[in-house]
This record gives C-alpha cells, structure tokens and sequence, in this order.
C-alpha cells in the first residue's frame, strides 16, 4: 500500500471561481438545505404572530403616549391621531402629576423596597434554618412555608381587610372594629399592610432561591476557610455571603418585578386611604378613560421593568464571576442550634401562622359569619355558601347556586386553560425553532420577542392590549368585551415562561435523538410525531400546567380587560368586594386559593418537577 | 469505484477567517474502515456529519457511489433522511421513550418492510450483537455498554452500505472499549460496510482502522494504513499526533542545542549535507541505551539517566542530554541505574527528518533508508 503524504500549510479555502452561475447555485445549495423541513417555515410564521401579539401592542400603547386620542380634540383643539406632548406634560409636570405618576411613583419604590428588605430578612433566616440547621419539622415546614406563594396575594388583603376594616369605609366592618376597638387607618390601609402582605407573600422566592443556594453550596469551600482558621462569623462573611450573592440578587429583582405589578393588594387596601402605586393609578387612568394619560403611565412602568431587568442582567454578570465549578462536595452538614432549637421552630410555625394559617382562617370564619367579630354561635351560617332565598338585594342565593360564580369558574378554566395550553405548544414550537433552525437571526429574534412581555408588568400589558384590540384595525374586528382578548393577552403575557420552557427542553433533549430519526430516515412530520413530541410530553405538561395556576389566580391582565359577560374568578370577586358583598367575595377568594394550591400540588405530583423551576409565573 | 468521494470540501461556521474544514480531499474505497483521526477542534466530527447530511457544504461536493448528495457548485442537496447511511453518536441518541425492539426496528418501519422480514432481521442483528434479552427494556434501563450495541443494532437493522460512526467508544470504560473494538472488526468483516469511524484516541485508530485519515486544524494531514501513519508521518504534527510516548523531537534551527547540534553534523556527515533539514525525530522505542559503547555509523550521544518509570511490562527511561531531554521505551527491564551515564544510538533508517516546514524530507528518506526497504 502506499501512502499519500498531503500537508499542506493553513490557507484559503480554494472556492471555486465565483462566476454568476455557480454563484446562483451555491444560493440554491443554500435554499435547498434551509428549506428542508419546515422549520424555518415554522419559524417564520411565529415570527409573524409574536410581532402581532407582543410588538404591535407595546408599540401602540408607545404610540398612544403622544398622540391626541379620541375624545380630547377638543380640549387640545388638534384632531385625534395627531402628535402632542400633552400627556406628558400631564403626567410629569402639571399640577395633577403628583397624583398621577411622582405619588404613586414614590409609594411603589417605597413599598417594594420595604417589601424586598422585609422578605430578605424572613425569608434569609427561614431559608438558613430550613437548609443548614437542625430545627424541628424542617421538612414539614419546607413545604409549609411555600403556601403563601401558591395563593394569590391579595387574599391576604382580603383577609387583612376582614381583621382590621375600620368605620373610614362604609360596608360591613372589621372584626377588630365590631368588637368596639378601631384600629387607626394606618393599621387598616396603605402603605403599612400592603408592605407586610407583600413581604410574606414574596418571602417563598427568597426561602427556594437562597435556600437552593444554600443547600448546593459546596461545603468543601467552606472547610478550607475553617482549616485556614476562620470562625464562623468570617466564612460566612466572607466566604458564603458573596458567593450566595447572585441567588439574593434575583430574589430581589423578582420580588421588585412583581411588586411593581401588583395590582390586587394595592387596590383592596390603598383604595379607602387613597393610597396609589403606579398600577392602581394605571388602573384608575383606564377607569376614567384617559387613555393617553394611562398610556404614558403604562409606557413608565415598562420603562422601570426594563431597567430593573438590565440592572438584573449586569449585576448577574458581574456575579458570575464567581460561580464556582459545582463538585462533588455538597451541602449536607447541619449546624446544631443548641438551646436555640425551639425558639427557631417556634419563628418558623409563628410565620406559618402569620402567612397562611391566620389569613385563611379568617377568611373562612368570615364566610360562615352573619355579624363580623361576633363569636355567639347564632352568629354562624352557612347562608353564603349554600343559602336559598336571602333577603338581600342582588345575593339572593349562596354563592354556590348563583349562576354568575359558576358562569365565571367556566370562564377562568375555558379562557386561562385554551391560553396555557396555546402558550405551551407555541412555546415548545419556539423552542424547536430556535434549537433546529439553520437561520440564526429568526431563532434571536423569536427567543427575544417572546422574552419581551416579562419586562411588561402584566397590568401595563393589558392596558397596550386595550389600546391595540379596542377599536378594529383591519380585518381584526373590536375585541374588547370578548374572551378572545383575555386569550390573546394571557398567551403573549405566558410567553416568556413558555418559550423558556420550551427552548431549555428542546436544549437539553440535543440534536441527536432526531438526528438519528432523521438518518434512519424519517421526515420532518414523522419526527415530530414520534420522537420530539413523546419524548417532551413532561415538558409540555410542566409548560401548559404551571401556567394555567398562575393565571387563574392572575389578577391584573384580567382586571383591565375583562367585562362583566367575561369576568373570571378573579374578578368576579373583585366585583364582589366592590359591591360590598364581603362574605361571598372571600367565599370566591378562598375556592381560587383551593384551586391555585390543589392545582400546584398536583401539577408537581403529575410532572414531578420542583416548584423552583416555574418560579416567576 | 469509491464508496465515499469528498472533493475540496470546506465548513466556515461563519466566524471569519476560520474554517471548521479546508479544502478536504478524501477517498472512501468500497468496504473500507475509514479512521478520521486528529485532536478535539480539528474537524474530523464536522466532516463526518457532512457526509450524513446534517451539516452543510461552505464549498465542495461529496459524492456518495454513483450519487452526487452535495454540491454546491451545481445546487445539489440530498437530505440526510434520503441518504440511506447508518450513522452511531457519541451520546448513542437512543430513543427514551421507545422500548429497544422498537428502537431497532424504527428503520424498518419507516422502510414499510414486512412484518415477517421485519421481524427475522431485527432478530438477526439483536443475536448478532447480544441484545435480545433486552428487547423489552427502555434505554434507561441498560448500561452504556448495552447502550451503544442497541445504538450500532438500530443502524445495522436497516443495513446500510456506508455506517458512520462519532467516537462511539469514548464513552464506555477501558474493558469494555476493548470488547467493543473487536466487535466492531468482526461487525466490518460481517456485514461488508464502509465504515467511517470518527476518533481522537490513536490505539483505537491504529487497532481498527485500514486507512487512516489524520486531520489538524481542519486540513488533512495524511491518509495512510495505520503502519504507514506511523512508520512514514508525512509531517511533524503526524509524528507528534501519533505515538506515545510521544516522539523526541531535535529542533535544527538557529540555536540548536547542544544534542540537535550533534544531529545536525552527524547528518552532515552521513549524507552529506541536508540543506533542508529544520528537524529531527526519533521515536522512544527507535532509542537504544547501552553502558558500553554505540555501534559505528549510528547517530549517538551521552546521556545521563535521570528517571526509570515502570508502566507494568515496560519502561520509560528519561535520558537527561546536553540541552534538553529524550524518552526512551524498552519492554526488557533496563540493566542502568538512575544517576548513570550511559550511551544512546538511534539506528540512521530509524530517523524522521522534517524540512523547515515541518513536512517529511524526500531527500533524507533516500540518504537514510535505502532504497530496497518497503
């Protein structure tokens, strides 16, 4: 045999000779191989709805923010459509603008930064506790003290508002108050409770973030400080501290996102005492259609989202630095507390019962009760669960037989479970796009637009989806009023989560499982069907699931856009508390609370995934 | 005629200047074991997946027996689903929702082959591999070894003129790798495939391959049977790539020391002058040792011994020279002591001369080799 010595030295590939025809088949070389499967189709055609649904909306309600909107030409003496910094103007530096924006503005930095600074120190000493001590039930509590997050926040307004209502506000007092003791409108409402709410609500965040950390923090790293000599409070000041840094930082990001949004609490609570945040202030523009005002106000708290989120992105960055290469030393020594074993079980059940045992029990007394704070037991009924024929003027039926709160359950399972379930598979769609496509600008750009609605609070979301559907543009008819534009909403508005889900699973799966489908010989279609759907059925479950809770307890997408014939669960409560219907509105509260919370257990047992990983929804 | 046919093939992932592959020119005869041999980064996985279609042409064509599947001179595309090959991934990719029956028989399925044919060949290829007993199972539940022999079964079961496989053996532990390499070669000599087998691991190379195709840096640096390859690398890269220990190597550059120095003029000497000669290597096993004095005629120096290592029926001995280092293997345990000064020879045949390129030199071959040797 004899050998072919070929060396040659690096050089340029020796294309060949770039005449027009070879250049024209080289393009239909291309073609061919972008072409084959219709991925990029795919891709393409996502691109198009995304840019509909997601772009179009915020660029819109942008838009609204400095044109003259119908119904003020007259006052702006211009005609509907034209250009005008009035909005502006109205909104930041008129006589108004303290009300409208730089009040609210304040009060929700305040109050998140209260909140955050709150929730870090509950739920950083829960968290250390649950993670690195030996406290009694610390698996009990593990589960027990994530409850809160599972139900929605402003059932704890509800069951605040039930304890200490005072006589500033008409309707059925306080227990507190009923009982002869008022309690002073800064116990009662604003800023003070809506602080403590949100705190307890956002502290889970910090006990499963910092306490992953925790748990996978290599123990190996701190021995080394130990053996070097450093007590205690030195490795954990300079060795676990820092590197526990990025988990704290994306709790408190996400905590400030979602407080930025929070509509619910804030308005149940901040309402009597005309205390506004920036989204009860949207909220209250919207009421009072004006829209160009709402939008500016929409287009501020996109702007703060943003921000936050590349403050997020750089301190992130600047974190990683010292992410350190996981080992296998894991976390699995305990501190002993010593004497201090009860006093820690007894914080820990003290915070159970602040956060969950307390408010849910109240709301469930107040459901059986005729006369609030009144304990005789000729004072409890059942009426407002299961009563015929009451004596009241709208209720005349326990909340279980009135039509409306069974028309509304419909409406939240039909509109949140065809969102999810669309949201889901575009997602997965998205993913595998984004994983398979040999056209890389479309993957980018589908991963970035559907990331966009997470910088969107939802209740801004809403307030561009109003702007965008309200009146007809094109061939698209008004769809405000309808549930199809709840659905097209809470879609966009899922997206992130979805296409983030989808595009980590089609990640993980790798290319070679359909690759080896595709060598064996099957097309496209076939492996879709047989490999990549099968395979990501988990996936897709976890994608539709986690979701759907999160938006039947949703709130501020639906307090916008839903209209007495398509109110949901959540509004149909809110309605409820408008009205002053205090007993059936809790009753509502606490069948979304079971829903939400049986409906995560489930979700977890059916798919076996940690609630960790659908953190943000 | 040739199985495979890649000619001026290249692959620019679109980072400038940086082609993955450059200017591939290869031959895969009929029934060949094509070894694609070289280190991580050197495009030898890139090439593999271009001939199955899963990665496309930055220029050249690849043509598969009398069929053209790309081109891109004249537009030509043959998705990798339409090629008819077999293709085993490092990872094995099997299916984890598909039991191994059905992993193995999805070929044929799609294929529309009948139930009965269908059945007797899925049958055929699981004995033949070892894997019926497993027929229920879900990859899950077999360990890699089983892993990679349902992988090579799935391919197999449709059998398929041209099998590829990506570095199928990196993943399973010495014993077995072992075991795997001989099925492999008895799978060659069954089932008459072209094979092209892609891997870092030169033993593996060298055990299993007829031909082997050494890459650097995406260009192609010598396609030879494994003793060629070994005995005559067409350059440094090759030389240094293949063996191990790895070869000695005497730089001849300006400042030579003292050692290469002594190469230098000993080549002088021996042909006469070597103008082009930029360096010279001697394989550790071509190094003789002895306390006494070398043979005339050979290139020979001092040495003092300054490390004996033991690696279980062979040794390595670290000979300290004038200006460096030189390794020497020997399978008979070495009757120095460290510490000693010895004398080393290399036999002239046993020299490798590169030019200042770094490319073997013609010119020292004929000087040092005579001409009736292979």
């Amino acid at each position: 045999m004899s050998s072919s010595p070929i060396a040659r030295s690096a050089g340029p590939v020796p294309a060949s000779i770039p005449s027009s025809g070879s250049r024209l088949n080289a393009l239909r070389y291309r073609a061919k191989v972008a072409l084959n499967g219709p991925t990029t189709f795919i891709g393409l055609l996502l691109a198009g709805l995304f840019t509909y649904l997601i772009v179009m909306p915020v660029l819109s309600i942008l838009f609204d923010a400095v044109r003259v909107q119908f119904g003020d030409e007259r006052r702006l003496k211009a005609s509907a459509g034209d250009f005008t910094t009035y909005y502006l103007e109205r909104a930041f530096t008129s006589r108004v603008a303290r009300d409208l924006f730089w009040g609210p503005l304040a009060n929700t930095l305040t109050v998140a930064a209260s909140a955050i600074a709150l929730a870090m120190i509950i739920g950083g000493l829960l968290a250390w506790l649950l993670s690195r001590t030996d406290m009694f039930g610390r698996r009990w509590f593990a589960t027990a003290l994530i409850v809160p997050y599972m139900l929605p926040a402003w059932t704890f307004a509800l069951a605040w508002t039930t304890l200490f209502k005072n006589r500033t506000v008409g309707g059925q007092p306080g227990w507190l108050e009923a009982m002869g003791l008022t309690p002073p409108d800064w116990l009662a409402y604003g800023r003070l409770p809506i602080t403590i709410i949100l705190a307890l609500h956002y502290s889970p965040f910090v006990i499963l973030l910092f306490g992953n950390a925790l748990r996978r923090f290599d123990s190996q790293l701190e021995d080394s400080a130990r053996i070097l000599g450093a007590n205690r409070l030195t490795v954990a000041r300079q060795i676990i501290l820092p590197l526990m840094q990025p988990a704290l930082l994306s709790a408190m990001v996400l905590i400030f996102a979602k407080c930025l949004g929070e509509f619910g609490v804030a308005y149940v609570l901040g309402l009597p005492v005309d205390f506004d945040v920036l989204a009860t202030s949207l909220y209250r523009s919207i009421s009072s259609r004006q829209s160009g005002v709402a939008a500016v106000l929409a287009g501020s708290i996109m702007l703060i989202g943003v921000i936050t989120l590349m403050i997020d992105a750089r301190l992130l960055k600047e974190a990683r630095r010292f992410v350190t290469i996981g080992s296998k030393g894991s976390m699995s020594r305990l501190s002993p507390l010593g004497i201090l074993r009860w006093p820690a079980t007894v914080f820990a059940a003290l915070m159970f019962a602040f956060s969950v045992g307390l408010p849910l029990l109240t709301l469930a007394l107040s459901t059986v009760m005729r006369q609030p704070g009144n304990f005789a037991p000729a004072n409890f009924t059942l009426d407002y669960w299961i009563g015929r024929d009451l004596n009241t003027v709208a209720m005349k039926s326990g909340v279980l037989f009135t039509p409306d709160l069974w028309q509304a359950a419909w409406n939240s399972l039909s509109i949140v479970g065809v969102a999810s379930v669309t949201s889901g598979v575009l997602g997965l769609l998205v993913g595998y796009v984004v994983a398979r496509t040999p056209v890389r600008p479309l993957a980018a750009f589908l991963r970035q637009v559907t990331f966009m609605p997470y910088l969107v609070p939802g209740i801004a979301f809403a307030a561009a989806y109003l702007s965008l559907f309200a009146v007809p543009r094109g061939p698209i008819p008004a769809l405000y009023g309808t549930a199809a534009i709840l659905m097209l909403a809470l879609i966009a508005d899922q997206m992130p989560y979805a296409s983030r889900a989808g595009v980590a699973a089609m990640m993980q799966l790798g290319k070679d499982p359909e690759e080896a489908a595709q060598i064996a010989g099957a097309g496209w279609f076939r492996r879709l069907i047989a490999i990549v759907i099968p395979i990501q059925k988990g996936a897709l479950t976890t994608g539709i699931l986690l979701p759907f809770i999160s938006g039947i307890k949703g709130l501020s997408l639906f307090v916008v856009l839903a209209v007495p014939g398509t109110d949901v669960l959540t509004t149909y409560s809110l309605r409820l508390i408008d009205y002053h219907y205090t007993q059936a509105a809790n009753a509502v509260v606490l069948i979304i609370a079971a829903i939400s919370y049986f409906g995560t257990l489930a979700g977890q047992k059916l798919t076996k995934s940690n609630l960790a990983q659908g953190l943000g929804n | 005629m040739p199985r495979i046919n890649l000619r001026g093939v290249a692959k620019n992932y679109g980072v400038a200047g940086a082609n993955a592959v450059s200017g591939l020119d290869l031959e895969i005869g009929d029934g060949e074991f094509m070894c694609l041999l070289g280190p991580s980064g050197c495009g030898k996985t890139t090439t593999l997946r271009m001939i199955a279609g899963l990665e496309n042409l930055s220029a050249g064509e690849i043509q598969v027996g009398a069929r053209m599947v790309d081109s891109v001179g004249a537009g030509i595309f043959v998705p990798p689903e339409k090629r008819e090959m077999g293709l085993v991934f490092q990872s094995y990719a099997l299916w984890p929702h598909l039991t191994i029956e059905r992993n193995t028989d999805f070929g044929l399925r799609l294929r529309k082959v009948p139930k009965a044919e269908r059945e007797e060949r899925v049958q055929r290829v699981m004995s033949t591999l070892g894997i019926e007993k497993y027929r229920d199972r879900y990859p899950s539940q077999l360990s890699g070894g089983q892993q990679q022999r349902v992988a090579l079964a799935r391919m197999l079961a449709v059998n398929p003129e041209v099998l590829l496989l990506d570095e199928p053996l990196s993943n399973l532990d010495a014993a077995l790798r072992l075991e795997m390499r001989a099925e492999l070669k008895r799978l060659h000599r069954e089932f008459k495939t072209t094979i092209v087998f892609v891997t870092h691991d030169q033993w593996e190379a060298m055990t299993l391959a007829t031909t082997i195709a050494v890459m650097s840096e995406g260009h192609l640096q010598q396609v030879g049977t494994p003793n060629d390859i070994y005995d005559r690398p067409a350059n440094r890269f090759v030389a240094q790539f293949v063996g191990n220990p790895p070869i000695n190597i005497l730089e001849l550059g300006d400042t030579p020391t003292p050692v290469a120095a002594s190469a230098g003029q000993w080549l002088t000497a021996f042909s006469g002058g070597l103008a082009e000669a930029g360096s010279v290597g001697i394989r550790p096993e071509a190094l003789k040792v002895t306390t006494g004095t070398a043979p005339e005629g050979a290139f020979s120096g001092k040495a003092e011994v300054t490390g004996i290592l033991p690696t279980g029926g062979s040794w390595i001995v670290e000979l300290t020279v004038p200006g460096g280092k030189l390794f020497q293997t020997t399978h008979e345990m070495p009757a120095i002591e460290q510490g000693e000064t010895v004398s080393f020879w290399v036999e002239p045949r046993a020299l490798h001369v590169f030019n200042k390129a770094g490319n073997r030199s013609a010119t020292a071959d004929q000087a040092l080799r005579p001409a009736r040797r292979h």
